[in-house]
């Protein structure tokens, strides 16, 4: 009996024990189970260069994305506002599904409702569940807004917002007044990053629209769908402080997925206000720290008259550089002594370290800003991506990524693939090994399969804990992501020589 | 319980109703009672559509059908059929383990989707599923069947994805089976678990030939999802009691498994909400008798092994008391240790299916009481059975909603909350604490003396942890 | 875009509303005003007759094809036809298969993104038979179509239609700013048709914008894929279509809430024109041999 109360064994050292290795392998016989052998010749199969013609040619088969759906994003949207309640318009499933995701990378609460549309409302249109959903959510969780986006099913089934969330005022279930702005958000269009787009334009369309803008000297920040949005909005916050810049972050979900055990559980922590997203309709300039996952919001700011500002993920030197450039260009203050100071130090880090980064090989997926700015930063450290996977790229996403890589020595090697899966990157990693693979939890799978160092920078992350409490944007930001890169190559070099002659104890 | 227990129960029910719009509050007052004593049931509506707009905690029949019953077979590839958020957002999260190489000969940790665009919205998605399938074979060769789990949008468009299952049947020469498992049927998990249990029985059971050897001994686990190795530990149990376990259903389970199930002598039924249709299928058209057994807890865990005993000979019945006999020591070792540190602490749950009840004689081995429960997606049977196992007087919850469960656990100040990741961080910011019941919060396995051990400590580890002492700052007294 | 007409013309299936549309919004082309034309049936039969074509390229089957419409580009799906008419078609699926409706939405969104409106007077959308879900509801949502414009005739299942429709404007025309512009009666030669069409508007609470006569003149004209406007621009017919522009182009503003009468109410209306004799109760249900 391997069980024992002094020293309780969990799963991980439980089943390895010989009465468990034998029940599972007694278990085969009923499973028909193919022989060890065949399964590793199989095995093997799938990493050769043949399968990977194969697996390249699928046309529709999707097999481990990286990309979840619009929803998603509209609800981590919403959830940066002050007061605000996001409400999902269709089946109730998914509301369950985007809260539970975003508890496993923030391992924070999550609110958000459902009006839960079941097969009467698939026939007859969800406008009842509509203005049922409004009264309760209302007078249950007193938000001081709801933000509406819909399911698929909605979708399909033709609900118009816009006519339900008036009906519903109509019959007087919600205050005239009360702000209920809204965004259509397909799951069969686009990803997670799109929904984002769409309801942040949604929130900014309500409340800027017919009004009249009268320019200052702020600036507005969109940091876009981003799972390190506690870390890295504080972050903004810090080095616009220094700066002394009037801004304005459109969604900072910062708060409500870092409240404190206190005692008591605080549903709407913190968010953007909307007296502050009104006010930033007067803002000079509206930038994007995502621009490739905000490019409709952007493209509504531009016509109000603010100027736009595209960056990428600013992760590294220079995209750190750019942003507070533009940042003091647009409001005309100088970039203070102490961002100079941080900047010196960050460059320092790299110089102490550039040589365990010069030249090694690198596989990386992840969101198309995301992949942009860890790119970026590869190429800053002299390491050489390889593989560049993006599930959900758009449209010009492929051209901007080819500008920059072909724009260093570095990038020669590397292939972008847009619309790809994990699978993909399996086939890739497999035939083509690279040293070290970036991407999110998911990642874990390649890791396993092919024997690469996964180190986790992107979204979701399920498998460690309070990585997005740290920033990756910014000159700290960047710090964050050299020591993660490094912990996993020192950590790398460690494993590999724990028997052999070269396990230094400095490196 | 005492009286003065029962009326406070009753006028936070009254307190948490007034907070509703009046519709509202006339429907939520069907699910919300305080349990009398000698009463068959407890006194609550269940299997109703949630409110909109309320926070219930429940999922879809996409959940139940993929998430529940289908995903964890592992040597089929399942399809998530429609936009590819479904599958992603219940991609490895589910926690039943599995045997095997991912990817090569199992299936499970994998999501694999048709990643639904508009224009399959538009024009239809079954000839997509149809090139799907062969690419699936292509790239799978080891693959012993597929499933089509259905996403909301399949039913909307009309797509026939029974008549690609025939077709493809015939052309590849393995099990197809679709389900209509769209998340707008039905009001929760529930109808999923049923929609696939019909889907086993119509494309599976009665489709298969399963010519293996079968002995007297031969039994099946239906309902055990193998979370954190739960059927491992069951199975252990039932072995060395001297039990041929054919089939687990369907945690670590094989489609191959499920085609001898027709042939076993016992099917023993763990999760009664979610295979109960399959098993009672088994008895009619079979005539394999079924029994519910309960693997938490050492007072339960023997009480099921000498009544699954009962099914059998002497032999087996000898087998049940001497596996009970060898773990003895160490479930009173465990017992020991965990119950001075547990002894009297109380416990509010709301979980699926089966484990608000099931769990409660677990607690009451370590000196714990139950003193609310609730079910996501239960029904009328679920609550006849729950009598069984609470106490009177105990609050009594259905379909809970985010706004009550958080009232109640503020007036009943539980020890302990046990439910899912949703509601986790939010009782753990009350500095309440609390353990996941439906993945077992990263730990497990819980079934079985084996997991017991581990339940005792995870219970021991998460009330008595020394954080919930700093909750508050020290000058704030 | 404050100055951007857009209306939408309805009507059950097979009553020349595609006809009828055509040669009005020729007819609107023709006083000077830059036209849009959308078609929202899957049919894609809305600018035929514009564009002298058997079925342009619809947006959705060019969007299949290239993988999805974020890949399109406007003047992929955009045709110039008559009197620089801009047409584009939504297109859809088979009967039988997919959503249709979804298509609709699919493809407006796509025009509206991409600027296919800058730059017109009017926007005309002409939408299948009947609004059978909420994607066919598309162009009557909010900051869409303005005026709706049945097309219907004295037949029972014409009107019936009418009625129904009224139904779905109704819907939006409380929260938002749809309003039903009127009927149009394309002449099918029926009893007292004129007095039925009119009797119908006037319960509906909108007007007979305009009563079509038949006219061999259209089919002449269809034959060669051309608009009367254009086959025969001095034709009486082409003359009744300027009349009825000029009514449309004169509307803006005028529509009204419609007020959709209930089956009975419907089926007093056609009892008291004679176009439906009273139940006789002997009858129903019995074969024509059982009589």
């Amino acid at each position: 009996m391997p069980q024992n109360a002094a020293s309780v064994l969990d799963h991980n050292r439980l089943f390895k024990e010989p009465e468990y290795q034998s029940l599972m392998e007694g278990k085969k016989v009923f499973e028909d189970a193919v022989p060890d052998a065949k399964v590793k010749e199989v095995e093997d199969w799938t990493k050769s260069w043949e399968y990977r013609e194969i697996n390249f040619k699928r046309e529709a088969l999707t097999i481990n994305p990286a990309k979840a759906c619009q929803p998603l994003g509209a609800v981590l949207a919403a959830a940066g506002f002050e007061g605000t309640l996001p409400y999902v318009h269709g089946s109730q499933g998914c509301v369950a599904y985007f809260r539970s995701h975003f508890n496993r990378h923030f391992k924070e609460p999550s609110s958000c409702v459902s009006d839960s549309m079941t097969e009467d409302a698939a026939v007859f249109g969800g406008l009842n569940n509509m203005v049922d959903g409004l009264s309760n959510a209302h007078a249950l969780y007193k938000p001081k807004m709801i933000a509406v986006s819909t399911t698929c099913m909605a979708e399909v089934i033709g609900d118009d917002l816009d006519s339900f969330i008036k009906t519903a005022k109509q019959k007087g279930v919600i205050p005239e007044e009360f702000d209920v702005p809204f965004a259509h958000t397909p799951s069969f269009v686009g990803s997670h990053v799109t929904g984002y787009d769409n309801m942040m334009k949604g929130i900014l369309t309500h409340f800027w629209t017919g009004k009249e803008r009268k320019a200052n000297n702020s600036v507005n920040i969109l940091g876009g769908f981003d799972g390190y949005c506690v870390g890295n909005n504080r972050e903004l916050k810090r080095m616009l402080g220094l700066m002394g810049v009037d801004y304005t972050i459109l969604s900072d979900a910062s708060d409500v997925f870092d409240t404190p055990t206190n005692g008591e559980f605080n549903m709407y922590a913190g968010g953007t206000t909307i007296e502050a997203t009104k006010a930033a309709l007067n803002a000079k300039a509206t930038i994007a720290m995502q621009s490739i996952s905000v490019a409709k919001t952007l493209e509504f700011a531009a016509t109000t008259g603010q100027e736009v500002v595209e960056l990428n993920c600013p992760i590294g030197v220079t995209a750190t550089d750019a942003f507070l450039m533009e940042v003091s260009r647009i409001t005309g203050k100088p970039i203070p002594a102490e961002l100079e100071l941080e900047r010196g130090r960050l460059v320092d880090a790299m110089a102490d370290s550039q040589a365990y980064l010069h030249g090694k090989k690198f596989a990386l997926f992840g969101d198309p800003d995301m992949a942009m700015g860890l790119t970026a930063f590869l190429l800053e450290m002299g390491a050489e991506p390889v593989h560049i996977v993006c599930s959900n790229a758009p449209k010009g996403w492929e051209d901007k990524m080819q500008k920059m890589l072909d724009a260093s020595p570095f990038g020669k090697e590397a292939k972008l693939y847009p619309g790809k899966d994990l699978w993909h990157m399996r086939s890739l990693l497999a035939t083509e090994p690279v040293e070290f693979l970036i991407g999110s939890s998911n990642g874990k799978v390649l890791e396993r399969d092919c024997n690469v160092p996964l180190i986790r920078i992107g979204f979701p992350i399920f498998d460690r804990h309070h990585h997005h409490r740290f920033p990756i944007w910014g000159y700290q930001g960047s710090l964050n992501v050299l020591v993660k890169v490094l912990d996993k190559i020192f950590d790398a070099l460690d494993d590999g020589s724990r028997n052999d002659v070269d396990f230094d104890m400095v490196r | 319980m005492s009286a003065d227990v029962k009326t406070r129960n009753q006028e936070l029910i009254q307190e948490v109703l007034a907070a509703y719009p009046e519709k509202a509050a006339k429907k939520r007052a069907k699910h919300l009672n305080v349990y009398e004593e000698g009463k068959p049931d407890c006194g609550v509506k269940s299997n109703i559509k949630s409110l909109p707009g309320v926070m219930t905690i429940r999922g879809c029949a996409y959940a139940g059908s993929k998430g529940v019953v289908w995903g964890p077979i592992k040597d089929m590839v399942h399809i998530s059929h429609g936009p590819v958020g479904c599958g992603q957002y219940s991609w490895g999260t589910r926690r039943n383990y599995y045997g095997g190489t991912t990817g090569v000969n199992s299936f499970v940790g994998m999501q694999i989707t048709s990643d639904f665009q508009e224009k399959d919205i538009v024009f239809g998605g079954d000839k997509k599923l149809d090139k799907m399938i062969d690419e699936i074979v292509t790239l799978f060769p080891l693959a012993n069947g597929l499933s089509i789990q259905s996403e909301c949008p399949i039913g909307l468009i009309g797509d026939d994805i029974e008549a690609v299952a025939k077709r493809k049947t015939k052309e590849i020469g393995k099990t197809i089976v679709p389900v209509r498992c769209e998340g707008f049927r039905g009001v929760s998990q529930s109808l999923g678990h049923h929609i696939a249990n019909d889907q086993v029985r119509d494309w599976v059971l009665d489709k298969a030939e399963s010519n293996h050897e079968t002995g007297p001994y031969d039994v099946a686990i239906i309902g055990d999802y193998n979370i954190g190795g739960d059927a491992w530990s069951s199975r252990i149990l039932l072995e060395e009691m001297g039990l041929r376990v054919v089939a687990q259903w369907s945690g670590d389970g094989t489609l191959k498994e499920m085609e001898k199930t027709p042939k076993v002598k016992l099917n023993l039924l763990h999760c009664y909400r979610s295979m109960n249709y399959i098993s009672r299928h088994m008895e009619e058209k079979y005539g394999i008798p079924w029994v519910e057994y309960n693997f938490f807890g050492p007072t339960k865990i023997a009480a099921s092994l000498r009544e699954i005993a009962s099914h059998f000979d002497d032999k087996i019945k000898e087998g049940a008391e001497k596996v009970i006999a060898k773990y003895q020591p160490m479930v009173d070792a465990v017992i020991a240790k965990y119950k001075p540190r547990l002894d009297k602490k109380t416990v509010m749950l709301y979980v699926g299916g089966l484990r608000p009840r099931h769990v409660v004689g677990a607690y009451e081995d370590l000196g714990m009481e139950v003193v609310g429960a609730g079910y996501e997606f239960a029904h009328g049977d679920d609550y006849q059975r729950t009598t069984h196992y609470v106490k009177d007087g105990t609050l009594i919850y259905d379909d809970v909603t985010g706004f009550e469960f958080e009232k109640f656990a503020e007036k009943l100040q539980p020890d302990l909350v046990g439910s899912g990741v949703k509601e986790k961080y939010i009782f753990q910011k009350m500095g309440i604490p609390f353990r996941q019941m439906h993945s077992w919060d990263y730990s497990g396995p819980y079934h079985g003396y084996d997991g017991f051990a581990i339940f005792a400590r995870d219970m021991d580890m998460a009330i008595n942890s020394p954080v919930w002492g700093m909750t508050k700052a020290p000058w704030k007294k | 875009m404050s100055g951007l007409r857009q209306i939408a013309f309805y009507g059950k299936g097979g009553i020349g509303k595609s006809t009828t549309s055509q040669n009005t919004l020729a007819a609107l082309a023709e006083m000077g005003q830059k036209i849009l034309i959308v078609g929202c049936d899957p049919k894609a039969d809305s600018t035929r007759l514009i564009l002298h074509a058997k079925a342009q390229d619809t947006v959705l089957s060019l969007a299949a094809e290239a993988g999805s419409v974020e890949d399109l580009e406007l003047e992929d799906v955009l045709r110039v036809g008559y009197r620089d008419i801009r047409c584009v078609e939504s297109g859809g699926p088979e009967p039988g298969v997919g959503c249709a409706g979804r298509g609709v939405i699919t493809a407006i969104n796509f025009l509206e993104e991409n600027g296919a409106y800058d730059g017109v007077d009017y926007v005309s959308y002409d939408v299948l038979g009947d609004v059978v879900c909420g994607g066919f509801a598309m162009p009557i949502r909010e900051n869409k179509a303005q005026e709706i414009y049945i097309v219907m005739s004295g037949e029972m299942m014409a009107m019936y239609a009418a009625n129904n429709i009224s139904k779905g404007i109704l819907k939006y025309a409380n929260a938002g700013g749809v309003r039903l512009g009127g009927l149009i009666c394309n002449e099918r030669q029926t009893d007292k048709e004129w007095e039925l069409a009119d009797a119908l508007a006037t319960r509906l609470g909108t007007k007979l914008i305009h009563f079509v006569p038949r006219d061999n003149t259209v089919q002449h004209a269809e034959l060669r894929r051309m608009t009367v406007l254009e086959y025969d621009p001095a034709s009486k017919q082409a003359e009744e279509y300027r009349q009825l522009a000029g009514k449309i182009h004169a509307n803006a503003g005028n529509g009204t809430i419609p007020t959709p009468i209930t089956m009975e109410e419907l089926e007093d209306l056609l009892l008291e024109f004679g176009i439906m004799q009273k139940e006789d109760e002997s009858i129903i249900g019995k074969a024509a041999s059982a009589a």
